[in-house]
């Protein structure tokens, strides 16, 4: 069994209904503009005979899916699969299309929330709008990264908050709370290394895409001493723009606020960072050394797992990590090498699409915010994710495993978590199962996550 | 209009190359790297040296794609992104620089918050202010014309956006302290239009200090403005121009940005002590200090 990395991916953004070309991004060698034309056109084609070309997949290993939003833009993604000359049976589509469809709508809902639904249905000047679109493209590398398994967070693919568990959540929970509320918003959240240490009632109260997305704009502003940005919500606020405004505390550790016309970036960073962060900046400090592991020193793993990714089902939380190799030698040298870090966290990825495309479909997004109308009034917005194979089950799987020639992977599925683990070959196939039982009750308990 | 000082005529030129600022200049430095510092922290002195801080506000302005947050980065001494990503909203990013006066001996650290805003971001959203509305010219200096075009209807519909756009323009312009101006040698345009930024600029605040600054000069064969016509400039507007490009070879050179960033100190304090002063000479340098909040 071979987990297959989606190779290089390329995006495509053309109007839905001329095919003009707006932008293109990802991989160095842009497609030739027939190949483009020819993709439009074999999707327009489908259209004319009242059908909806989805994707399709090329005798090389490479992948195409195409997305119409709103009948007013296009989005096509290739991907130039990686192992092509390995093969595979067909049964190892499904990961790549779940990772291209997700990929497009993140793309997508980021358009939104740069520069506003309106915009982008309502098209009155072609040109213009292309060039408003380069605003979007910091983030759109930044999940071109992510698919290609260069980001060490899952919120793109899981859309659930990548989260950091602090070791004293409660002391900058109500710094948070505080800071929220004098900057006169109810949407408040903190960020260390890029992921979600504290956060308001009402910023978990999102949709779980928004507050993926939110966090990684938070990630590509990161650098600055402070920021400004208009967002829009591409749920909850697709046409009215709200600030977002960031302030790097101390190196790896900001905070965010949404808010409305006051109070001004000047004004809050003045009178409002110092009074409520600088009383709790030790906590500060003392979050950051958790570093990238993302677990407080508290608990500890087993020396057997190699990566392991928590999601909280109600919450739409997850916590992820991968351990450095450094700290896990190979037990016996005759034996294969283990996966580099990179490599692990493409395995997870992996790892995830193939269990939430078979076994554990993860919710998605509430029916309540799903159904907004006029959003999701298309029938092809609301596509679904999973495969066919998921519905022709009679139960509900809890747990999963695979073998692959690179490590061993289990899912776990409990009413409140779902639990993805990697190990090295050498753990006994029999003792995954204990191992995994073992992580999921030293994770939850410790921090009642 | 404000006097043009002298390079050493007030800060100690070049003082990062003597033996005596080696203490201060390894605060802003770690691991042969500039120090990138968050909100909540700052240069620390050993307990037995004080050192004040001071403050001020420096707005970095200029067209699209001019370079103004790449010039952020390296007077910040971050990274210098290796493709142009376009700003949207605004950017602040902070600055260290620590300065010897020449007549009192003193060491100041000064804090420069440079403020970066996407002009195309904001434009995009300029065009839903009503006509007329005279304090958004004040607001914002790029008066721009899309305004005019605007049909009522548009307006009316996108009314509710004005009060978040107007708080993004004054927030840049509150108390600014000294405005950048660019031009790109690669882009005649904005070498024309520096005149007119300038006139803008100057609009926006009286009490101002003004620098000029050419971007992408390393990229001398495909530029746009010759030299001569530098001089020129510099010798009818009486403002410094800086020439700024290139690759940083090494992020603990301070080498680069020190001409720029002690010319900028020198005004700002030369500034603070007229404005101290006046309408008397600055006799006691020190006494400006307290007008700024001093940490």
């Amino acid at each position: 069994m071979m987990l297959q990395q989606t190779g290089s991916v390329q995006l495509l953004c053309l109007t839905a209904n001329s095919g003009v070309p707006l932008f293109t991004r990802g991989a160095c060698k842009q497609l030739p503009f027939s190949i483009i034309g020819s993709l439009n056109g074999v999707h327009m084609f489908g259209a004319g005979q009242g059908v909806v070309l989805g994707g399709c997949e090329t005798d090389r290993g490479g992948r195409v899916v195409w997305r119409v939003f709103q009948d007013s833009v296009m989005l096509i993604a290739v991907s130039a699969g990686r192992h092509a000359q390995q093969g595979s049976g067909s049964g190892d589509s499904g990961e790549g299309d779940f990772q291209m469809r997700r990929l497009l709508e993140n793309v997508w809902s980021c358009m939104v929330l740069v520069l506003g639904q309106d915009e982008l249905v309502s098209v009155r000047n072609v040109e213009r709008l292309k060039r408003d679109l380069r605003s979007c493209y910091r983030l759109i590398d930044q999940l071109l990264e992510g698919v290609q398994g260069q980001q060490s967070t899952m919120g793109d693919l899981t859309h659930c908050g990548d989260c950091l568990l602090p070791t004293n959540p409660a002391l900058l929970q109500e710094a948070l709370d505080g800071f929220t509320q004098a900057a006169e918003s109810e949407f408040g959240c903190l960020m260390v290394h890029g992921r979600i240490a504290a956060a308001t009632d009402k910023w978990w109260r999102l949709a779980p895409q928004e507050v993926v997305l939110l966090s990684a704009l938070a990630r590509t502003l990161s650098g600055s001493a402070s920021c400004d940005f208009p967002v829009f919500l591409p749920q909850g606020s697709p046409n009215v723009a709200h600030r977002l405004l960031r302030f790097q505390l101390l190196l790896g550790a900001d905070v965010c606020v949404l808010c409305g016309p006051s109070p001004t970036l000047n004004r809050a960073e003045s009178e409002l960072v110092g009074r409520f962060w600088s009383p709790v900046v030790e906590a500060l400090r003392g979050t950051l050394a958790v570093g990238e592991r993302c677990l407080p020193g508290s608990v500890t793993l087993r020396p057997d797992v190699l990566a392991v990714l928590l999601i909280n089902r109600e919450s739409r939380r997850s916590v992820s990590c991968v351990k450095t190799v450094s700290a896990h030698p190979s037990p016996h040298p005759c034996s294969p090498p283990l996966p580099s870090k990179t490599r692990c966290w493409e395995l997870l990825r992996l790892f995830f699409t193939f269990s939430a495309t078979r076994y554990f479909p993860l919710e998605e997004t509430p029916p309540t915010l799903a159904l907004t109308p006029g959003q999701n009034g298309h029938g092809e917005d609301t596509e679904s994710l999973q495969e066919d194979f998921v519905l022709g089950f009679f139960h509900q799987p809890l747990q999963c495993y695979l073998v692959t020639d690179e490590c061993k992977c289990y899912g776990l599925q409990t009413g409140q978590h779902q639990l993805y683990l990697l190990t090295p070959l050498s753990v006994p196939t029999f003792a995954l199962r204990s191992v995994a039982t073992e992580t999921l009750s030293a994770l939850t308990a410790a921090k009642g996550f | 209009m404000a006097q043009i000082l002298d390079p050493g005529s007030i800060v100690v030129d070049d003082w990062h190359r003597s033996a005596d600022s080696r203490e201060f200049f390894s605060r802003i430095l770690h691991k042969k790297k500039r120090r990138n510092f968050g909100l909540l922290e700052a240069p620390v002195m050993p307990p037995n040296v004080s050192v004040d801080t001071v403050h001020y506000k420096i707005f970095i302005s200029g067209k699209s794609g001019v370079g103004k947050s790449v010039l952020a980065a390296r007077l910040t001494g971050l990274k210098i992104p290796n493709m142009h990503y376009e700003t949207t909203g605004i950017e602040t990013s902070v600055v260290y620089w620590p300065v010897k006066l020449r007549e009192s001996g003193r060491v100041l650290f000064f804090r420069l918050q440079l403020w970066d805003c996407g002009e195309n971001a904001l434009r995009r959203f300029d065009h839903l202010l009503p006509v007329g509305l005279e304090y958004h010219k004040l607001a914002h200096p790029y008066n721009n014309k899309m305004a005019l075009n605007c049909t009522d209807s548009v307006i009316l519909e996108k009314i509710y956006l004005i009060p978040i756009f107007l708080c993004v323009f004054q927030s840049c312009k509150e108390q600014v302290d000294a405005i950048l101006f660019l031009f790109s040698f690669t882009d005649r345009v904005s070498f024309d239009d520096l005149t007119n930024q300038i006139a803008r600029g100057t609009e926006l605040c009286d009490r101002v200090v003004k620098l000029v600054v050419g971007t992408k000069f390393d990229l001398f064969t495909h530029t746009d403005v010759t030299e001569r016509e530098v001089t020129r400039f510099q010798e009818v507007s009486g403002l410094p121009v800086f020439r700024m490009g290139g690759d940083v070879t090494n992020a603990s050179n301070l080498g680069e940005v020190a001409p720029l960033l002690n010319c900028l100190a020198e005004h700002l304090w030369h500034q603070d002590c007229v404005a101290a002063m006046a309408p008397a000479i600055p006799t006691h340098p020190e006494s400006a200090v307290y007008m700024k909040s001093t940490v």
